[in-house]
């Protein structure tokens, strides 16, 4: 009986040694340390100041010098950093722009973490509303950072605005999609264009020009084909590249604002006029130009046939090119997607990526100098050199670009509208049941009618319930 | 299962322990229970009815949950996509305690014999058992790819003109990843048999081949009873195996094309944790727990009377 009880109580002290080990095991303790010291420096030398200020005021500025440098000397504060960039070109960038920053700001660890692109979609929620959020992350600007500033979970950056002169040096459009009730809370760092990527070598062969207009299109399509090239590829196993197609068919029909109003729920997947841009699409799908079985395919699992001369276009992201090998880069080219009704204003999708920070980031000032740095010209121009992204920030010199990039920003500067995606423009849940939908519609084209009845009833309770 | 414990203890009452040591020391088995318990109610039963009050709420995992009511419930029972996932499911659970059963008993039956070999076969039909679930998902997807992959290649050298489009074609994608689930589960189930054949007495077989049964006969009649245990243990994880499967699913199609290979646990994760709807997906969970429940009190049922009767 002792025995039995003595064993008890040693097992139940152990186990509640083991609870208190993993009560204290958590290291946030010792960065608290780092942050307090951080702000009583800053105290002090803020003492300093006001002092100086009230003897003679035209010190100042030499002053503010002197803190910079106060700071330096500062115990080392370790920021948490997260990143999507999991390709394997943004992702070396990636690691290129945290080093610099490192360069520049010795008082500044970086811990950075790259999480793959379509489970850091699901991530996000987790890391922002835990107790110890990463201090910056990567993220989309529009509707789907609007989602979380909206909630209160994003830090109110618009102190780093003003004092980097973004308010200046960033254009308006992007400067709004950063602005929420006049506070800002977005970083947009760089854009890309949305167009038809081909290969030249087969253009060539086959003696055809890039289209214009759907006409030409078509008898592209009808060329390649005849010849056994398959004109036109994608990969749909994650849906959005079907996406692509949707967004310019409709743009090209319908125009960029009903295409916008049915994004935010306002015009209805029923209406004749959606109807009307499938039939386009499915012109396409009954004539065999889309590479079979698309849904089988990653979307970088098509590049292949493309650099094997066995298929010609692909409607892509500018990111595309990160994925054509180094030695067959300048076998391709892109040109805008074919204008389908010339009375039509221009649509294009030029997605705008950036970052934000956590409202509850442990490390605010650290997580704002990243910001500063990421937006600023240097950074940009880094980025911009090494992917060919467009930079946002207007003190970037493009004059230097290489011609696809110029040929880009052309591009963009001839559409009447900017979309940003048809899954950037939209709800989330909405994305995915459209996407669903299209995917459905690749399959079976005759559906049509009762996919987009369908999504309607889904359109309905989704945007009843927002 | 759960019965066995409790024999020696019963048996160990005729001998006499002292009565009043008993009712003194009851609280020591709860004192080595505590801390089980206490992991037990915070990781398994907490979450579960932290889940079902999720899904009564509208909560999109960030704002604050708000309670709706059973409108999760109504919603999804008016789900196209809901449906196509139990019927998936349905094809799931049948697929499973059919083919894998019949294919691992018939390797069980050939093997256990003393055949040159026999270790090494045995292993090699076990080892997809080990590989990761998701890497078995990479390796059939690439084997379906319609372009290039193993399958079509081998289909268009022996001629055929117009191969099938495998995890691309809605009508095939669903049987396209069970037949890789099933190609996993028959070592693991085989596995078990075997076992099972360990504990048939080989003179129960012999006296009936005396007796003049045949070698069929002498299965269906003989070893097959005595297999009975086994055959309920490996229908039940059967069952449980295939209405969790979501990694298969997940890595080669993502329940598409167009939600046509989506199973419950699949459409739970999309509906939580991309499309944000917590709630929603709570409920899928709730309804997924349901039908598992069911399956699993069946069991329990079955175990513990047929154990009881010893």
């Amino acid at each position: 009986m002792s025995k039995w009880f003595k064993f008890a109580s040693v097992l139940v002290m152990l186990s509640m040694l083991i609870a208190l080990g993993a009560c204290a095991a958590p290291a946030p303790q010792v960065v608290e340390k780092v942050v307090t010291q951080v702000v009583e420096k800053e105290k002090v030398v803020e003492k300093i100041q006001t002092q100086v200020v009230e003897v003679e005021k035209p010190v100042v500025q030499t002053q503010v010098v002197e803190k910079t440098i106060e700071i330096t000397q500062v115990p080392v504060t370790n920021m948490v950093y997260n990143s999507y960039q999991s390709d394997p070109a943004p992702r070396q960038v990636d690691a290129d722009i945290v080093k610099m920053f490192q360069e520049k700001y010795p008082n500044i660890t970086v811990t950075h973490s790259t999480v793959a692109h379509e489970d850091f979609k699901q991530a996000i929620r987790a890391y922002l509303t835990s107790s110890q959020p990463p201090d910056v992350m990567t993220w989309f600007a529009g509707n789907r950072a609007r989602f979380f500033i909206d909630k209160g979970q994003i830090l109110d950056i618009s102190d780093v605005w003003s004092s980097e002169g973004w308010n200046e040096s960033y254009p308006k459009g992007f400067q709004a999609l950063s602005t929420v009730d006049g506070k800002q809370y977005f970083v947009p760092t760089s854009y890309y264009w949305w167009a038809v990527y081909y290969n030249k070598k087969v253009f060539d062969k086959l003696g055809l020009e890039p289209p214009e207009t759907w006409e030409e299109f078509l008898q592209v399509c009808e060329t390649l084909k005849e010849n056994g090239v398959t004109p036109i590829v994608s990969g749909t196993k994650n849906a959005w590249p079907a996406a692509a197609w949707f967004d310019y068919l409709n743009m090209r029909v319908n125009g960029p604002e009903f295409h916008i109003n049915l994004m935010l729920g306002k015009e209805k997947y029923d209406d004749p006029r959606v109807k009307k841009t499938f039939e386009y699409w499915a012109e396409l799908l009954e004539k065999g130009y889309f590479i079979e079985d698309a849904a089988a395919y990653d979307w970088q699992d098509v590049i292949p046939e493309l650099v094997q001369e066995k298929a010609g276009m692909y409607l892509m992201g500018q990111f595309v090119m990160d994925s054509i090998p180094e030695e067959n880069k300048a076998d391709f080219d892109f040109f805008r997607f074919p204008i389908i009704d010339p009375n039509v204003p221009i649509g294009e999708d030029a997605p705008t990526d950036g970052y934000f920070a956590a409202a509850n980031a442990p490390h605010p000032d650290a997580a704002k100098a990243f910001l500063a740095y990421l937006g600023s010209k240097e950074a940009q121009e880094y980025v911009a050199k090494e992917l060919k992204r467009l930079p946002t920030n207007t003190e970037v010199d493009t004059s230097g670009f290489d011609p696809a990039s110029q040929k880009g920003m052309e591009l963009l500067k001839a559409a009447d509208y900017i979309a940003q995606f048809y899954d950037r423009d939209t709800t989330p849940e909405m994305a995915e049941k459209g996407m669903a939908a299209f995917q459905a519609f690749w399959t079976d084209p005759t559906q049509i009618d009762t996919i987009l009845a369908d999504l309607e009833k889904e359109r309905a309770l989704i945007f009843a319930e927002e | 299962m759960t019965a066995t414990p409790v024999i020696p203890a019963e048996k160990a009452r005729p001998a006499r322990r002292a009565p009043r040591a008993r009712s003194k020391s009851w609280w020591v088995p709860y004192v080595f229970l505590a801390i089980p318990l206490a992991m037990f109610l915070m990781w398994v039963i907490g979450p579960m009815i932290y889940s079902f009050y999720l899904s009564l709420t509208n909560w999109d995992g960030v704002s604050a949950p708000k309670l709706i009511g059973l409108r999760n419930y109504v919603r999804l029972f008016n789900d196209r996509v809901f449906w196509i996932a139990i019927a998936n499911n349905a094809k799931w659970v049948v697929s499973f305690i059919t083919a894998p059963v019949i294919l691992g008993l018939a390797l069980a039956m050939v093997l256990n014999r003393n055949i040159p070999g026999a270790k090494g076969i045995k292993s090699a039909f076990y080892s997809p058992y080990i590989i990761a679930p998701v890497v078995i998902g990479l390796i059939w997807g690439w084997m379906y790819q319609p372009a290039n992959g193993l399958f079509n290649s081998v289909l268009r050298a022996v001629g055929v003109t117009d191969p099938p489009g495998w995890l691309a074609d809605p009508r095939l994608a669903t049987w396209c990843i069970i037949a890789a689930a099933i190609w996993r589960q028959v070592g693991y189930v085989m596995t078990l048999y075997l076992a099972g054949l360990q504990g048939v007495d080989p003179s129960l077989i012999d006296a009936s081949m005396v007796d003049g049964a045949n070698p069929w006969q002498a299965f269906r009649h003989v070893i097959w009873p005595l297999l009975s245990p086994v055959t309920v243990v490996v229908v039940v994880i059967s069952i449980i195996d295939s209405l969790r499967s979501f990694d298969l699913v997940f890595v080669m199609t993502r329940g598409g094309p167009a939600n046509s290979s989506s199973v419950l646990a699949n459409m739970m994760y999309i509906e939580a944790f991309n499309n944000y709807k917590m709630g929603y997906g709570a409920a899928i969970a709730v309804v997924l727990f349901l039908i598992s429940a069911g399956f699993i009190f069946i069991y329990l049922w079955q175990t513990l009377r047929s154990e009881l009767e010893y």
